[in-house]
């Protein structure tokens, strides 16, 4: 440790050590369950980690030493031999404790480095995939800089036409993003692949101090007071990023962890550019904590703007090969027809019932307007909704009115009463697709933003549709 | 058929026989159905045919579906009609589509669709033909391509005071044929250069040529990143026309000008080369 520190802008090194009592350390270990804990160690014991993991060990010229001298874990005298001690822990029951305690007070009482802790941090992610609450942002190239008249610059403005798209390169990203990153602050950086989601995922964890040593990490509790984590995410083949909302360790209020993401979503932009090639964020309206969701609609994927019933032109699992001379069969009707080839029993022979066939109906307008999305196990739903209805209150119900709406820029005097609905749920689409299927939603008069097809979470409905149609990417 | 209905739990060699018999059933009915169009459609049963209504309506399906995928195969652009099931949907749900067919390692893939609307048909403050531009409501191209700009280039959104503003659809679609074809194309180009390498599918190997992996660097394809066993790295980058842009290799003593004119094979300068001629070298090498 050296012992002065000097204020720099450099990042903080993988390789720091903090004390491993303190509450972050404590709080992102605890929080981890007994196998994982045992997973992320052997994960640091890996040879290519090592070096930024290195444990405790017994050095050598203590060897004749008494061994026992109070020491509750005694410490190991290689690697080798620690890694097989958690393997044995692997395999034997035990308290979450006393993992817990073996890792801070023996293996690793000398610090736990900042890499590790990403590496906790993350196996926190792969074990709670809903953890975190991501917002997805799309990266939009920038004009060049004009001047006016006057010389003077004009704001940038997002080129519509440019037919590029940005690239992304995340060793030249992390250099420029810590030249934009303010030197009051440090942070440490660490890039990592998602285990199995095509995602690279970048974990910067913030502290409050001009200075990169142990020593700022140790004395007057930075660490504990005022350390953040945010998490990036880079979908692969797709020109979109993903932020989560800060967690921060202190007693920080809920506007300081707004201004570091804000902070962010205008660096970002400006690490990302490449000279003479800017580029920005802009928002896609879309958060939510399943990260699999979002990749669907913002991936590399062809539902991107195809969500609800128009995903049946973006399934691949369709052969629809111009070379096959067979004649298709519509999207519903094979479905249907193999059903009552299925049950070609006698018994089902017989006139089904009416609460039969509208029930059987009620299926098909689901399946017709969602599609194969929005099924309950799918896993990739959002969590929830906010509208915003700017539509004029409909008082007769009538076609009359109808028409009042879709010239409503002239009537002034229409009654627009403030309404916002929020869905909740764990996957709100699927929700409102049962409702449809049970018959309790009228599926045929159901507006559009209810089947998810615009694959926003918030918005604003204005004649029915939701406005803006960000999410059909344009 | 009813059999695998009644059937409770079963042993399980019993239930590989019912599912071997179950796909045994499936391809007996797709080839049954290529066998009953093959017939329809042809010229020698036509004649037959026309006698019986039932027969002769099927056969007019067949035979048209024949053509659409005549066109499709050969025009690989084409258009058809849809609806928009949302009620509030804009133009009463009228929606062009637009199937663009790709072909990748001689195969067509699922076609791309892009799915137009007309929003502005009912808007009485815009002047007659430009109530009738069209607009992209929804497509299955992926996020690679830019079809956002392309749309704001050929089909921008209309305005009364600039009557010179015109969309135009053609152009519009051939662009997006031409980016999703290029990009399936250095897709394509990728894959054989992985395979001229020696490289498997995830596995190691190319001690051939000792390289040890060649991948995609961005969305679009263009950078290819190409790692050597020994720690060299390079970047290639593919143009439009397929051919090798640029080139760099580095090494652990910085730029390695040698080990780039190797992967070329001499063959001219960064620039002049396809990244085709560059696969054809390596598998040359390979064989070797």
């Amino acid at each position: 440790m050296s012992r002065i520190s000097v204020p720099t802008t450099a990042p903080l090194p993988s390789s720091l050590r903090v004390n491993p009592s303190s509450t972050t350390v404590t709080k992102i270990l605890s929080r981890l369950s007994r196998a994982s804990l045992i997973s992320v160690a052997l994960d640091w014991l890996d040879e290519d980690n090592l070096s930024l993991a290195t444990p405790y060990l017994r050095p050598d010229q203590d060897d004749d030493e008494e061994e026992d001298d109070g020491d509750f874990y005694p410490p190991a005298s290689s690697p080798e031999e620690l890694r097989e001690e958690y393997l044995s822990l692997q395999n034997r029951k035990g308290s979450k404790r006393d993992v817990l305690d073996r890792i801070t007070t023996g293996d690793w009482r000398h610090g736990v480095s900042l890499y590790q802790l990403a590496i906790a941090d993350l196996q926190y992610l792969y074990d709670h995939p809903t953890s975190h609450k991501w917002s997805a942002y799309n990266i939009v190239p920038l004009k060049a800089p004009t001047e006016d008249d006057d010389g003077e610059v004009q704001p940038l403005e997002a080129d519509k036409t440019s037919l590029t798209i940005p690239r992304f390169h995340p060793s030249l990203f992390l250099k420029s993003l810590q030249a934009h990153i303010l030197p009051d602050i440090k942070a440490h950086y660490n890039l990592d692949r998602h285990k199995t989601l095509p995602l690279l995922i970048l974990r910067i964890f913030v502290i409050d101090s001009p200075y990169n040593t142990s020593l700022s990490l140790f004395s007057n509790g930075n660490m504990d007071t005022g350390s953040k984590t945010i998490l990036i995410a880079f979908p692969d083949g797709s020109p979109n990023i993903f932020i989560s909302k800060p967690t921060s360790t202190g007693p920080t209020g809920a506007s300081e962890s707004k201004s570091l993401r804000a902070l962010l979503v205008e660096g970002i932009p400006k690490a990302l550019s490449l000279p003479r090639q800017r580029v920005t964020l802009q928002s896609t309206s879309l958060t939510t904590r399943n990260l699999e969701g979002l990749l669907n609609r913002r991936g590399a994927t062809r539902g991107n703007a195809a969500g609800g019933g128009w995903s049946i032109y973006a399934d691949e699992k369709v052969k629809e090969s111009p070379l096959s001379t067979v004649l298709p069969s519509p999207p519903l009707s094979d479905a249907t027809e193999e059903e009552e080839q299925g049950n070609g029993d006698k018994k089902r022979r017989e006139r089904p019932t009416v609460e039969e066939r509208v029930n059987k109906r009620a299926k098909l307008v689901a399946q017709a307007r969602f599609g194969d999305t929005a099924r309950v196990g799918d896993g990739k739903g959002v969590e929830r909704v906010d509208l915003v209805m700017e539509d004029p209150f409909e008082i007769g119900g009538d076609d009359a009115d109808r028409m009042d709406i879709e010239g409503a820029d002239d009537g002034e005097e229409a009654f627009r009463p403030n309404v916002r609905l929020t869905f909740h749920g764990n996957h709100v689409f699927a929700g409102i697709r049962q409702l449809v299927e049970c018959g309790v939603i009228d599926g045929e008069k159901m507006p559009g933003w209810m089947t998810g097809e615009e694959g926003v979470t918030v918005g604003a409905v204005r004649n029915g549709r939701i406005r803006g149609h960000k999410g059909s990417g344009l | 058929m009813s059999s695998p209905l009644r059937t409770s739990p079963q042993p399980p060699t019993l239930d590989d026989e019912i599912s071997a018999l179950q796909s045994k059933i499936t391809t007996l009915k797709s080839a049954l159905a290529l066998q009953a169009s093959t017939l329809l459609t042809s010229p020698s049963t036509l004649a037959l045919l026309s006698s019986d209504p039932k027969l002769a309506s099927q056969s007019s399906l067949h035979q048209s579906h024949h053509l659409q995928t005549l066109y499709r195969t050969c025009a690989t652009l084409t258009l058809f009609r849809a609806q928009d099931p949302d009620p509030n949907a804009v133009d009463a749900g009228s929606i062009l589509g637009l199937r663009i067919e790709v072909v990748s390692r001689a195969k067509f893939l699922r076609p791309y669709y892009v799915l137009f609307n007309r929003p502005w048909a009912s808007s009485s403050s815009l002047p007659g033909p430009q109530r009738k531009w069209l607009r992209v409501h929804r497509h299955t191209v992926p996020s690679c391509i830019p079809l956002s700009g392309l749309a704001a280039r050929y089909l921008p959104s209309p305005d009364k005071d600039d009557t010179r503003r015109k969309q135009d659809l053609g152009k519009f679609a051939r662009g997006v044929r031409r980016e999703v074809v290029r990009y399936h194309a250095r897709l394509g180009t990728v894959a054989d250069l992985r395979k001229a390498a020696g490289l498997g599918r995830g596995g190691d190997g190319g001690d051939k040529s000792g390289l040890v992996d060649i991948s995609p660097a961005d969305a679009e394809v263009r950078h290819v990143s190409v790692e050597w066993g020994d720690g060299r790295t390079g970047r290639l980058v593919i143009g439009d026309d397929g051919e090798v842009e640029k080139l760099v290799v580095v090494g652990e003593n910085g730029r390695d000008r040698e080990a780039g004119r190797e992967l070329l094979g001499g063959l001219g300068l960064a620039g002049t080369v396809k990244a085709e001629e560059v696969v054809r070298r390596l598998a040359g090498t390979g064989g070797a």
